[in-house]
Formats: structure tokens, sequence, C-alpha cells
């Protein structure tokens, strides 16, 4: 019987005046990649925040791994095993990348740095980088750097917010590529505009509108069903 | 394009104005117009006069900070440096000139606008650009070392003895005219009604300017830079008007306190407690109030003027603790523990908090039909 | 310039190192070499004790985005408790008459007196007031500003108003003479506590885990906490330690010379607004210069022309306000 690590039940967030989230429920199931879907401005974004607790639910159920966390600290919440790449790439530019890489890594254990060499197998460029500042990296770099160094961190619940965003096709291919490949390890929860990444990488999708999920079901269902993609993401 | 019927915002501003002169606070400003002006002759007491005289400059000088720090979100601690060089140049102008006439008093208060408003466009241009906090930074040190120059330059400011000066003709304290329904008519008298006028304009001026267009996209700014930025008003210059506005405002002030005392020195109109007086006033008052420096003023001012009787007070009734002997002269850190907690507590001084319960009070009147 | 945005910068750079050399040497032009020697030692004693309190000012600004004007009240509360130390010892005869063991572990133990005042005092303040605060620059300011305010009253309350003498082993003081050149010797201990500081805080910045995770937060505080680290625990962390230096810097500036009065920590906090807006907003590095900057051209102007002396540091605040806006090492932001 699949199992959720995480789930969101009639979850409402507030910005200020503003009533973002207007009860958010969806779950993702462990060991899947589960992709957030939905024009900008749906609240793709604000979901994954407030799992993290950057913009604290107001009301409703967050439980993650058998854990309530709607009220916690974003650092618990890191501690708890959801690691986040948010959607602006926040890599540390004025740090190097092995200092970009420590600060991921809450104990700076042997199996931490066990797992970096799974990470030059799939983003080898980092090492190449090691010693540089992350600020000299290329977009698609920084990409792979924000992704990995979430990954270190020993999670069991990766959060990336619209990876590919900027970033040219042919790097979009290889972000599939280590996505697909860090899927093994750590289940994922994707949002994501580009719907060939979205349907190369998720398993599972929710469809998000005005702060609500209007639709969700199997990524295999969704490729192929062209009025449900016309109706909630423009496409054609 | 047929009829010209107004728009619900112009009925509503219609409606408004035509509520102008009968509004509660319309009248309440009346009344205390009118008292200002009788007080002196009903009321011959000088120490009571001293304290209103002294009150109405801080309200205004407080109401120009305002404009600053509530309206414009900019934090300046050199208020009370420009207040200071508006006294100085009363008093440098009319301790030098001899004999001291009409013209030099225009001269000074000349002096004091032209003064301000260059050292206020100089600093803000310097810093406003950058960050509103590098202004605080950039204005508490030059605060600092105007207040270290009046003590240092003595050659012309006599440094800590400060520099006492007459007032021309029937300004000076020794002009008398005659007695009026028993009041005697002095010089004393007359420079209390010339501060009553100044002090009316430049409030009316302060509320004008608030309510101007430039007041406005003040407020957008403050509220929402970015926003205010993206529709196309240069932000920057903004700030540096609304800055040198105050700040003017504030030396004419500073020269208005210096008449009334024939007197000033370094740490009197230059120096820190100046400052944080104006810095307390305001926030007991009321941030973004413009009329909360009325109250701001009257409650400090009234109560630096009896603390020393509850001082004297509290050692009769203490006569062995001398810690409380010793907390009980420090009147300074009461005033500071009570300016934390109002801003930690009481955020929007008394004027906000009254206007917020109105507000609330006049949407329950519209939710009930 | 538009054109050439990075000719500009360069310019921009190479102006300002020109203007912190000039300082520098330019004093020579009107100074005999023995006085300058002297007066460069007093300047760079100086600006090492300004640098104490600025170091904790630009981090505090740079990771926690406060501006603490209460950080003038820690250096005057380290100079008090220093000075009750000392005092204190000087009635077990450690001080005025004792050896030279005693002295320097009076000295020793006044400077760790302040450091353990300035840390509580940091911690309660940190705790009580600012942490109601964050992100409300305004009110940081003014609240702040009342606690440096309350801060000085209560010296006056437990001490007195009035300037006190500070009792100094004999061992620190006079002066070393050499070649005519006549070092005072508190100003040695003064550079050399300055510069182990600033290498002890530059190690801890650049190497431990601690210093990647305050660099990492002054650039980003988001990602900090998202990795999973409490974010307000370092905030408490960092301001206690920036309060706990600059009080050690003001028990020495006591020691050094021999006055404390409740005004010095509005004195000081001016002096190192300047270093800190001078330096850039959120570097140590730019702290240390900006400190060594004042602390000479106090000294110079001082000599030369007594009266100017603050004068000239806002001078030197202004010019490089008007060639780099976000100071020597600041970043744009
Ligand atoms: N800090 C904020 N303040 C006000 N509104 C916000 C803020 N952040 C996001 N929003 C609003 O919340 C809505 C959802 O945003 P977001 O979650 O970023 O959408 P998405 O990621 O799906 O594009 C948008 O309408 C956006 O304008
Ligand atoms: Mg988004």
């Amino acid at each position: 019987m699949p199992e959720a690590i995480l789930s969101l039940a009639g979850v409402h967030t507030h910005i200020g005046q503003h009533h973002i989230l207007q009860g958010v429920s969806l779950e993702a199931i462990r060991g899947r990649a589960t992709v957030l879907l939905g024009r900008n401005g749906a609240g793709k974004s604000t979901t994954l925040r407030t799992v993290m607790g950057l913009t604290p639910a107001s009301a409703g159920s967050i439980v993650f791994d058998g854990q309530a966390v709607e009220k916690a600290r974003p650092h618990a919440v890191a501690r708890a095993g959801v690691g986040f790449v948010p959607e602006d790439q926040a890599v540390l530019r004025g740090l190097t990348v092995e200092e970009n890489f420590r600060l991921a890594m809450l104990q700076e254990s042997p199996e931490a740095w066990a797992k970096m060499e799974t990470i030059f197998e799939l983003f080898a460029d980092l090492k190449k980088f090691w010693r540089a500042k992350a600020g000299v990296l290329s977009g698609g770099q920084k990409q792979m750097l924000a992704i990995a160094r979430a990954f270190v961190g020993d999670h069991k619940l990766l959060l990336i917010d619209e990876p590919s965003k900027g970033l040219a096709p042919i790097v979009v291919d290889h972000l599939i590529a280590s996505l697909n490949q860090l899927k093994r390890h750590t289940t994922i929860i994707l949002v994501e505009q580009n719907f060939h990444m979205a349907s190369q990488v998720g398993s599972d999708y929710f469809i998000l509108d005005d702060g609500r999920v209007v639709h969700a079901g199997l990524m295999e269902a969704l490729v192929d069903d062209e009025g449900l993609k016309q109706k909630y993401l423009g496409i054609a | 394009m047929t009829g010209r019927e107004p728009t619900p915002v112009q009925m509503e501003r219609l409606h408004q104005r035509s509520r102008r002169f009968t509004r509660p606070g319309f009248l309440i400003q009346l009344a205390l117009l009118a008292c200002l002006i009788a007080g002196p002759l009903v009321m011959p007491s000088f120490r009571v006069m001293d304290l209103v005289a002294k009150i109405m400059i801080f309200a205004v000088a407080v109401a120009s900070f305002d404009i600053i720090l509530g309206y414009t979100g900019i934090i300046s601690f050199a208020h009370g440096m420009f207040f200071g060089l508006g006294a100085y140049s009363v008093a440098l102008i009319c301790h030098y000139s001899q004999p001291v006439q009409y013209h030099h008093l225009l001269l000074a208060g000349v002096l004091a606008a032209l003064i301000s408003t260059v050292v206020a466009v100089v600093i803000s241009a310097l810093s406003l650009r950058v960050k509103a906090i590098f202004f605080a930074m950039v204005t508490l040190a030059v605060a600092e070392f105007c207040h270290i120059l009046g003590y240092q330059w003595s050659s012309l400011t006599k440094g800590e003895d400060g520099v006492s000066f007459k007032l021309p003709g029937v300004f000076s304290a020794d002009w008398s005219g005659g007695a009026l329904w028993g009041t005697q008519i002095n010089g004393r008298l007359l420079v209390y009604y010339l501060i009553l006028v100044v002090c009316a304009l430049l409030f009316v001026g302060l509320v004008r300017f608030v309510r101007s267009p430039v007041g406005r996209v003040l407020k957008a700014i403050r509220d929402n830079e970015q926003r205010a930025t993206a529709l196309g008003y240069r932000v920057f210059r903004y700030r540096v008007l609304s800055t040198v506005f105050g700040s003017l405002v504030s030396s004419l002030c500073g020269a208005l306190f210096a008449m009334w005392l024939s007197y000033v020195n370094p740490d009197t109109v230059l120096g820190t407690p100046l400052m944080l007086n104006i810095l307390l006033m305001v926030i007991i008052g009321g941030l973004g109030t413009v009329y909360g420096g009325i109250l701001g003023a009257a409650f400090i001012k009234i109560a630096e003027t009896w603390l020393p009787d509850l001082q004297k007070l509290a050692l009769s009734l203490f006569p062995k603790m001398e810690l409380m002997h010793r907390l009980a002269e420090r009147w300074i850190l009461l005033f500071g523990i009570l300016y934390i907690l109002s801003v930690l507590f009481f955020p929007k001084g008394v004027v906000g908090t009254l206007r917020d319960q109105a507000e609330a009070r006049r949407l329950r009147r519209l939710g009930r039909p | 310039m538009d054109l050439a945005p990075d000719a500009g910068q360069a310019g921009r750079r190479w102006a300002a190192r020109l203007a912190a050399v000039s300082i520098w040497l330019l004093p020579l032009l009107a100074i005999d070499p023995t006085t300058y020697l002297v007066l460069t030692v007093a300047g760079l004693a100086m600006g090492m004790l300004l640098f104490l309190t600025a170091a904790g000012l630009t981090v505090i600004f740079g990771l926690m985005d406060v501006l603490n004007l209460a950080h003038g009240a820690f250096f005057a509360w380290g100079a008090y408790a220093g000075f009750a130390v000392l005092n204190a010892l000087n009635g077990l005869g450690w001080v005025e008459t004792g050896t030279l063991g005693q002295g320097i572990l009076s000295v020793l133990l006044a400077l760790l007196a302040a450091l353990a005042i300035g840390g509580v005092l940091g911690l309660f303040l940190e705790r009580v007031i600012i942490q109601r605060v964050y992100g409300d620059h305004l009110k940081q300011i003014l609240i702040t500003m009342g606690a440096s305010m309350v801060l000085a009253e209560v010296i006056k309350v437990l001490w007195s108003p009035n300037n006190q003498t500070v009792l100094v082993p004999l061992s620190f003081t006079g002066s070393y003479d050499i070649m005519d050149v006549v070092i005072n010797k508190f100003r040695v201990v003064a550079i050399v506590v300055g510069l182990a500081v600033y290498a002890g805080v530059m190690a801890v910045m650049q190497k431990t885990k601690l210093g990647i995770i305050i660099r990492a937060g002054v650039e980003n505080r988001e990602v900090v906490q998202t990795l999973g680290y409490n974010i307000n625990r370092i905030f408490t962390g960092v301001f206690m330690a920036g309060a706990a230096l600059a009080a050690v810097g003001g028990s020495m500036w006591g020691i050094f010379r021999e006055q404390i009065t409740p005004a010095m920590g509005d004195e000081n906090l001016i002096f190192a607004l300047i270093v800190v807006i001078i330096g850039g907003m959120g570097s140590v590095t730019g702290s240390f210069l900006g400190a060594c900057m004042v602390g000479l051209a106090f000294n110079y102007v001082a000599y030369l022309v007594p009266k100017l002396a603050l004068g000239a540091n806002i001078l030197i605040m202004v010019v490089i306000l008007f060639i780099k806006p976000w100071g020597l090492m600041g970043r744009e932001q």
C-alpha cells in the first residue's frame, strides 16, 4: 500500500492581508516524484514555502513522516528531513562551492562526504569548481548546486521549485536526467511550469489554481488529456 | 461624454469640503487658538506663558519631524541640529549686530532657512540615495559634529557659556507699552504673540503639505517603495524634498526658541537630549499624524515642568533610600523607559490610537444599515 | 560612465585606495617624522579600540539587518565594569602597589569582567527588546536609541554622573622610548589586542562552520534557516559576541585614558558609525580598515588643528560616501 510521506489537509496561508492558500490538500507518496502544476500565481511556491514554515500556515494540518509540522519553524522542518530548493536558486554566491556543501551538512560525517561521490557523478561540474565562489557558476550550475546541496543534507523529501526556470533546453535535459537519478534515493516534490520536464520526472501530479487544488492524478493520464492541460495549464 | 456628473471620489471630496468648517476637529482647533490668544491676557502667569510658548514651538518642531519620520519613513537624527542651527542664526546675528534692528530678525530667519536647506540637501543627496538607514547613521554623526562644533568654535559661539542677546525694539525684554485690561504689555508678551503667529502659520503649512499631492506621494513611497517607483515617481527626489522641508521648519522653530530664551548654548539647542525629547514627543503623540506633535510636546513639556516637584515629593516620602534619590534625579531614565515601552506597546501614539478607534467606530456604523 | 560600468567601478576603487593612502602619508608633509611615528602609533591604537566596537556593529548589521544604536552603551558598560574590578582589586593592594604579575592579572580580570557584562547585556537586549522588532528598521532604531539612553542613565545611577578616574597598574603606565619615539605602553597593548581580535574574528569567519553560517546568513537568512540552522540562536550568539567585544574595547579605552564618563558610549558610537559607514556595512575587514583610517586621521588632525579632529572624520566619511556609496568593502544591495 502506498504511504504518504507528506500530507497537507485544508491548509490556508495568509501573507500580510492577502489570503494566498485557501485550503490546499495534497499528498506525496514515499519514493515517488510528485509534480505541482498550475499557472503563474496559482500558489505553488507558497505551498512549498508553507511546508517549510517560511510562510506559516494560518489553518490546516501538515504531516511529514508522521509528525505534525504546521507550527514548526523552518530549521526544525529541515531537521525533520525536508530539503528545500527555492525558486531563485538561492546558492550563496559569496561562499565557495565547498562551503555551500559544508553548510548543508548538519554533521560533516563520513556518510555525508560519501554522498558527495554520488553528487559528483551526477554533477561533474561541481567538482571542477569546488574551490570557486558559487557566484561565478553559470545558471545551470547554480541550479545543480542548489539541488545537490539540498540532497547532501540527508533529507527524506526534497521540495524543488521550478528548477528549469531560465535554463537552456540542453541544460534542462541534463537536469531531467539528474533528477531521475535522484529519485532513486529520495522522494521529490517538484514545482514545474515546463511540462516536458514535469512529465519526464513526475509520477503523480496536483494542479493548483487560485490557492486550491483543482485536479490530481497520475502523470501518465495527464499527458494524454489535452482538455485538462488546455484548461489549467494553457498548453495546446 | 454627456453630463459632468461628479465621480464618487469627487462626491466624497465635495462632501468633506462642505463639512470642513463644521467638523469637530476644526472647532477644537479654533477653541485652542482662542485659548492661546486670550491666555496671557486672562491669566498673566509667567510660568504658564513660558510653558505654553515652549509647547507651541516644540509642537511644530515635532510635527515637522513627523513629516520626515512618520510620512516619509526616514529617520533623521539631525532634526535637533537643524533646530540648533536656526537658534544659533538668531542668537549670533542679534548678538553681533549693534544696535540690533528688526531687519536683523528677518535676516536671521532667512539665514536659518538657507543654511538648513543647504545642509539638508547635501546630507540627503549623499546618504538617501543608498538606503534610508544610511541617513540615520550619517545624520547622527553630523549632528554630533555640530554639537561639538558649538563647543569648540568658541571665537564665534562662545563655547559652553553660550550666547545671550537682545531682541530689537518692541520685542526687547526691557520694552514696556503700558497695560491692557490689567495686563502688562511688554516685550515678552509680544514675542509670545510672534511665536503664536509663526507657529500657527507653520503648522497650517505642515498640514497643507501632508494633504497636498506631494504628501500623498510620500505616503505611497513609505507604504510601498517599489510600487511607487513602478508608478514612475522619483522616490529619491520626493524623499529629499520632504527631508529638506521638515528640516527647514525645524530650523525656524529653533529660531523662535532662541528668541524666547534670548540665550542659546550648545547643550540646550544642539545636544542629544533635545533630539531625544523630539523623538519621545513624536512617539507619544503618534507617528504620521502631524497633530500628535501638539499632544506629545504638551505631555513632555508639562511633565518636565512638574517633575522637579514630583521628585521633591518622592524624596520626602522616602528620605532614607539613597538609590531612590538617585533614581529620582535621573528623570531621563524614566523618560527612556517610557519611550521604549511606547515604541513597543503603543506604537501609534495617542492621536494614532484615537484615529484607529474613530475609524473602527465609523466602519461599525457603516456596517449596520 | 554607463557605457563602461567596469571602468567606473575600477576608477572608484582606485579613488578609494588613493584616499586611504593619502590619509596615511599626507600628514608627513606637515609633521616631523618623530612626532609622525608617535601619532601613527597612537592612531593605530585608537583605531584598534574603535574596531572592537565597529566589528560587532557591522556584523550585527550585516547578519541581522539591525542597526544597534545601543552598541556604544556596551562600550561604556565595559569601561565601568573594568573600573569597578580594578577598584576592588586595588583594595587588595594589587593595582597601584602590586607586582607585575598582580598588575597583569588585574587588567585581565578587568577585561574579563567587561567581556561578561557585555555578553549579559547583549543577551538581555537581544532577547527582551530586539527580538520583538526584527524586520522593522524604524522601530529598531528608535528602540535601540532608547535602550542606549537608559543604559547610560543606569550608569549614572549606579556610579555617578561625573567622570571617574580609573586606577591603572604601574606596569601599564609609562612609555617606551625608542630613539626619541615615545610610545605609550598601553598603546602597544591595544594594538596587539586589536590585531589579535581581528585575526581571531577573521579566522572564525573564514575557517569555521560558525563562520560559514554567519557569512551565509549575511547573504541570505532564509537559506540558512531552510538548511536546518536556528537563525534566532545564531542572532543571539552574534549579538552577545558583538556586545562583549565592544565592552572589552570600552574597558581598554578606560585603562588607556584613565578617565571614564557615562557619555563615553555615545561618543564611541559616533566613531563606530563613521567607521562602519566608511568600511561598508557587514564587512569585518572594511571595519578594520575604516577604524585604522579614522584613528590615524583623528590623531594627525588633532595634532595639526586640534578642534577639527572629529570634523576631519566626518569629511572622510563624506568623501568615501561620494566615491563609494556602499563603503570601502560594502556590497551593493
Ligand atoms: N510576499 C507576498 N506578498 C503578497 N502577495 C504574495 C507574496 N508572495 C506571493 N504572493 C501572491 O501569492 C500568489 C501565489 O504566489 P506563488 O505561490 O508564488 O505562485 P506560483 O509559485 O504558483 O507562481 C500570487 O498571487 C502572488 O502575487
Ligand atoms: Mg512560483
